[in-house]
């Protein structure tokens, strides 16, 4: 398994994925007030305790399971969910093309099982493990454990308490996103070679924001940044 | 009870999707030839996508978001840890809107 020098493991091991879940862990506690917001947004929108804790089970992507939301009206229109479902989970897509050269070194059912709990921040620590020298991809899965399971507690305590907790932006818990994504920006800055496509993502991304439905954005400004990235490299 | 149906429905098409978009970039990758530039690319990718999240979220929110995303860059320089940064971002963020609601 080892090309071009590199040092793959080509099983993923228990201790990649201890490593996972204790990376993750401290971050993972900021994920239940997002959790519980949806538990309680869903309680509002007349979904039971048992289905919203099923849907954040089962789909374990918070930015759509919120849009679905929007969508929820009586009679149910399931078409235009899963529409905006896949739209703002076409992201998806980007990470893992990015996961490949790691994940290439693994069988396809072993890498189809690992994506399966694959969501923003688990591959954003993951891919700085990665450059660090992680080649052990049951850090990914770890990683995606420890959150699906307090995504899942989260929902669990909204969908139970209810909207008695009301708007968290009070107290300030959805800065915690974009910060964390920032965190992450800072620690993958490898110096110049970065800046041209990440001016061109930041950029195509506001643009992509103005003009197309939500979701999109992220996949025009993600896809800019690398084809810029690409044609940089040729010169 | 046919409401419960098309719930359940609704919740299971949506999991089918959204892991077709978690396990649709690997699958797709795969018929790409890794050669240096595809290499780049990839990489590029990776930070290009946080950009795109993140750019849009700033230059959309108010005051206190930005206020906050600015002490936890500050914060996360000279710490390098997440967690303090989180932590200084969220306490920035619901001061200041303590501040202006208490001076509204």
């Amino acid at each position: 398994m080892a090309e071009g020098g590199w040092r793959h493991a080509d099983r993923v091991s228990w201790r990649g994925v201890r490593d996972g879940f204790r990376g993750m862990a401290p971050l993972a506690m900021f994920v239940i007030p997002f959790g519980i917001a949806f538990g309680a947004a869903a309680i509002d929108k007349g979904i039971s305790p048992a289905l919203a804790l099923l849907m954040s089970a089962l789909v374990f992507a918070g930015a759509s399971q919120f849009s679905a939301l929007d969508l929820w009206t009586s009679p149910l229109v399931i078409i235009p969910i899963l529409l905006t479902t896949f739209a703002v989970n076409a992201r998806h897509l980007l990470l893992g093309a990015a996961l490949y050269p790691w994940l290439s070194a693994y069988p396809p059912r072993q890498r189809f099982a690992i994506v399966a709990l694959l969501s923003d921040p688990n591959w954003a620590l993951a891919t700085k493990a990665y450059e660090s020298g992680e080649r052990d991809a049951g850090f990914l899965l770890g990683s995606g454990i420890i959150l699906w399971i307090v995504w899942l507690v989260g929902t669990a305590i909204g969908a139970l308490v209810g909207s008695d907790l009301g708007d968290l932006s009070r107290y300030g818990f959805d800065v915690l996103i974009t910060v964390y994504f920032l965190t992450i920006l800072i620690s993958l800055w490898r110096g110049h070679d970065d800046v041209l496509p990440w001016l061109a993502a930041a950029g195509a991304a506001v643009i992509a924001a103005h003009l197309l439905t939500p979701g999109w954005y992220v996949v025009v400004g993600g896809l800019t940044g690398g084809i810029v990235g690409a044609l940089r490299h040729d010169r | 009870m046919i409401a419960d149906v098309e719930a359940l429905l609704a919740v299971i098409g949506m999991a089918t999707v959204t892991y077709a978009t978690r396990a649709g970039g690997v699958w797709l990758a795969s018929f790409m030839t890794i050669t240096p530039r595809t290499e780049a690319f990839l990489r590029s990718l990776s930070s290009s996508v946080l950009v795109a999240l993140v750019v849009p979220a700033i230059v959309t929110g108010d005051a206190a978001s930005i206020a906050a995303a600015a002490v936890a860059v500050g914060v996360m320089i000279v710490t390098r840890s997440a967690v303090a940064a989180l932590t200084v971002a969220v306490v920035v963020a619901a001061a200041w809107r303590q501040a202006i609601g208490f001076m509204s």
